[in-house]
C-alpha cells in the first residue's frame, strides 16, 4: 500500500459521485479550452486577414465604426455609400494605388459565400492573383464569376460550370491560386455586373489603397478626408479596433469559462467536504494508526489534485473535439466567419493543453485546502468518537 | 519489571461551549510491561477517555502521561503520532477498518504510514493475516468479513508494526461468546509472547483472563 494507491482507493470508491465530480470539471474545462481555441485562433486570423488585404489604407463610409473594419477582414455583406465620383476624387491624388470593391453576399447551395465586386485588372495587380485554372476577367464588364480556391474545392466548381447569383445563372471564368486569406472563400464579380445585380449603380462598399511613400501616410489620410469626407483608416488602425471588437468578445468568452471553471471548483469542494464528513472515523483511525496530521491534509490534497489532472485531460479532449467538430457549423458571421476559415492544425497547440491539464490541476488543488484542512484539523478523539 | 505506562494525577475534561464535563477527574496509575491489564467500570465513567490518554491518544487537561520515560502529555503532535505508529496498537470496538481496503491493505496501512516499503508491507501482512488465522481471507473487504473476523484484522494491524504496547476498547463488545473466546486466546497468545495488553471491557470472560484489574469510576480510579 502507498499513498497513491489509498488515494485512489478512496476515489473510486463512490463511483457516481466520482463520475459527477469529475464530469463537472470536465465540462468547466472544455469550455475553457474551447473558447480559449476559438478566441486564439480568432486573433492569428485577423492578423492575416489584414495581411492578405495588403492595403496601406482603407476608406470607409464616413461615422463608420469598428464593426465595418471587421466586416472587410470577414467578407461580411456592406452598406454600398461610396459613389464612382468620391473614387475618381481619391484616384485624383498622386501617390495612391485605389482599388475599390463592393462587399456582398450569396448563397449557393444554401451556404452563405462572401462576394465581391472587382475592377479586374486593378484588382489583379493589386493583389498579385495567380490564376490556377481557366481564365481571369478579359473585360472590365465581363459577365461571370472568378472563384477563390476553397470556394472552388468546397462547392466542386470548374471552368465552365455556372453559379446563380441574385436569380442570375453566371458562368465560371477561372479559378484563384491560393492565397491563404479570406479571397480563397469569395466569389468575384466585376464591378459593372455586381453593380446591377445588387442595384447599387455606381456605387462601392470601400477602397483599398496603397500608398508609394509610406512616410507621407498621415498626410494622405488627411488629404482624402479633405477632398472626400470619407472615413479613412490605416492599416495599423484597423487592426487595433478589429482586435479591441474581437478582444470584447473574448472577454466575454473567457467569463463563460471562468464561470464554468469555478462551478466546477464547487463541485470538488463539495465532494471533498461530503468525502471528509463521511470518512471522519476512518481519520480516526488512520490517525491512531500513526498517521500524521499532514499525512492526512495530503491524502486529502493528493484527491483533489487527482481530480484536477484527470478532469483536466478529459476536459481538454472533450473541449478540443468540441472546437474541431463545432467550428463548421458556427452559423456565419461577422466573428464567427474568421474561426470557420482557421484550420484545425491551429486549435491544437501542445502548450495550451499541457497549460489547461496544468491550470485544472491548480483549480483543484485550491478547491481541495479547505476541505483537506478541516479533515486534518479533527483531533483523534473527535474522529473516533464518531458514529 | 519496569512501568511501561505510567500517570500522575491525570485529569481530562471536554468543553462544549458553556459546558463542561470532566470525564476524568485524577488518575495516578502505573501499568508493569508485559502485564495484561484490563479496566473495567459502569458506562460514562471515562475508561476510553483513560485509554485515550495512555495511547497518546488526546492529552490531559491537567497532569502527565508517561510511556517508558518519554512524558507524552508534552510532546509535539507530530512526535506524539509516530509514537502512536510505533508503540503502541489500537483496538476499538466496531468500525475499526476502512470500508474500502482489502483485510491485508488494511493492515499495510499502518506499516505505510511508518514508512516500511511496499513488498515488505506485503509479506509482513501476510505473515501477520495467518498469525490470526485469517490467511484466506486476505482478499475480503470488511463487509464480507464477521464481526470476530474484522476484529481480528484489526488485532493483526495493532501488531503491524511491533508494538510494545496493545491497547484495546471493548474489542470483543460486538461479539458472541465464540468469536471472543477466539479473539482472547489471540491477545493471550501475544501477552505470552510479551506483548503489554490493555483492555477496556464490560465482559467478565475478558475480566478473568487478566493479571490485573483496574476499576474506573466517576473518573476516579478505585483502588
Ligand atoms: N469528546 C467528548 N466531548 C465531550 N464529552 C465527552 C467526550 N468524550 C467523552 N465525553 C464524556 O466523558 C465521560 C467519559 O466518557 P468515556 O471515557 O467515553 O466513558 P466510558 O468509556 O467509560 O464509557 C462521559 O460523560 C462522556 O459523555
Ligand atoms: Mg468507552
Amino acid at each position: 500500500m502507498n499513498l497513491s494507491k489509498l488515494v485512489y482507493k478512496n476515489i473510486t470508491r463512490r463511483r457516481g459521485r466520482f463520475l459527477f465530480t469529475l464530469l463537472g470539471i470536465t465540462i468547466g474545462i472544455a469550455s475553457f479550452v474551447t473558447f480559449m481555441a476559438l478566441g486564439g485562433s480568432l486573433k492569428d486570423e485577423i492578423h492575416r486577414e489584414t495581411a492578405a488585404l495588403g492595403a496601406n489604407l482603407v476608406v470607409i463610409p464616413k461615422g463608420s465604426c469598428g464593426y465595418e473594419q471587421l466586416s472587410i477582414l470577414t467578407g461580411d455583406q456592406m452598406p454600398t455609400n461610396i459613389s464612382a465620383a468620391e473614387i475618381a476624387t481619391i484616384r485624383a491624388i498622386k501617390g495612391l494605388t485605389v482599388v475599390p470593391f463592393l462587399a456582398q453576399q450569396t448563397a449557393i447551395n444554401n451556404k452563405p459565400v462572401t462576394v465581391s465586386g472587382i475592377e479586374p485588372e486593378a484588382t489583379l495587380a493589386f493583389k498579385r492573383w495567380q490564376i490556377s485554372q481557366g481564365a481571369y476577367f478579359s473585360n472590365p464588364d465581363e459577365t461571370g464569376v472568378v472563384i477563390g480556391a476553397t470556394a472552388a474545392r468546397q462547392f466542386d466548381l470548374k471552368p465552365g460550370a455556372t453559379v446563380t447569383v441574385r436569380g442570375e445563372k453566371l458562368p465560371v471564368l477561372g479559378i484563384l491560386g491560393e492565397t491563404g486569406g479570406r479571397d480563397d472563400a469569395t466569389l468575384f464579380l466585376s464591378l459593372p455586373v455586381a453593380q446591377r445585380l445588387f442595384k447599387s449603380a455606381d456605387k462601392v462598399s470601400y477602397a483599398a489603397i496603397r500608398v508609394d511613400d509610406l512616410a507621407r501616410t498621415e498626410g494622405y489620410i488627411e488629404k482624402i478626408r479633405e477632398a472626400t469626407g470619407l472615413g479613412v483608416v490605416s492599416d495599423k488602425q484597423m487592426l487595433k479596433s478589429v482586435l479591441g471588437i474581437v478582444g470584447t468578445v473574448n472577454i466575454t468568452l473567457q467569463m463563460i469559462a471562468a464561470v464554468s471553471v469555478l462551478a466546477a471548483a464547487f463541485g470538488i469542494i463539495n465532494t471533498m467536504m461530503a468525502a471528509t464528513y463521511e470518512r471522519k472515523r476512518e481519520i480516526g483511525i488512520l490517525q491512531a494508526l500513526g498517521a500524521r496530521r499532514r499525512t492526512i491534509f495530503l491524502l486529502f490534497m493528493l484527491e483533489s489534485g487527482f481530480y484536477g489532472i484527470i478532469g483536466g485531460v478529459t476536459g481538454v479532449i472533450t473541449g478540443l473535439a468540441t472546437a474541431v467538430i463545432v467550428t463548421p457549423y458556427i452559423s456565419q458571421n461577422a466573428f464567427t466567419t474568421f474561426v470557420k476559415g482557421s484550420g484545425s492544425g491551429d486549435i491544437i497547440d501542445i502548450k495550451m493543453i499541457a497549460g489547461s491539464i496544468l491550470f485544472s490541476t491548480v483549480v483543484a488543488i485550491v478547491a481541495g485546502i479547505y476541505p483537506a484542512w478541516r479533515a486534518a484539523r479533527l483531533t483523534p478523539v473527535e474522529a473516533i468518537s464518531y458514529e | 519489571m519496569n512501568n511501561i505506562i505510567r500517570t500522575e494525577h491525570a485529569a481530562k475534561s471536554y468543553k462544549s461551549g458553556e459546558i463542561t464535563t470532566t470525564a476524568l477527574k485524577d488518575v495516578s496509575l502505573e501499568i508493569l510491561q508485559g502485564s495484561f491489564t484490563c479496566i473495567i467500570g459502569p458506562s460514562g465513567h471515562g475508561k476510553s477517555t483513560l485509554m485515550h490518554l495512555i495511547g497518546g491518544l488526546d492529552r490531559p487537561t491537567d497532569g502527565k502521561v508517561y510511556i517508558g520515560d518519554v512524558e507524552i502529555s508534552r510532546i509535539p503532535n507530530s512526535d506524539l503520532a509516530r509514537l502512536r505508529g510505533k508503540r503502541v496498537g489500537f483496538v476499538f470496538q466496531f468500525f475499526n477498518l476502512m470500508q474500502g481496503l482489502t483485510a491485508i491493505e488494511n493492515v499495510e496501512i499502518a506499516m505505510m504510514l511508518a514508512g516500511v516499503p511496499d513488498r515488505e508491507q506485503r509479506v509482513r501482512a501476510v505473515k501477520l493475516l495467518a498469525l490470526v488465522g485469517l490467511a484466506e481471507k486476505a482478499g475480503a473487504k470488511p463487509g464480507q468479513l464477521s464481526g470476530g473476523q474484522q476484529q481480528r484484522v484489526a488485532i493483526a494491524r495493532a501488531l503491524a508494526n511491533d508494538p510494545d504496547i496493545l491497547l484495546m476498547d471493548e474489542p470483543t463488545g460486538n461479539l458472541d461468546s465464540v468469536a471472543e473466546a477466539e479473539v482472547l486466546d489471540l491477545l493471550q497468545t501475544l501477552h505470552r509472547q510479551g506483548k503489554t495488553v490493555v483492555i477496556v471491557t464490560h465482559s467478565d470472560e475478558v475480566a478473568k483472563r487478566a493479571e490485573r484489574i483496574i476499576r474506573v469510576k466517576d473518573g476516579l480510579v478505585a483502588h
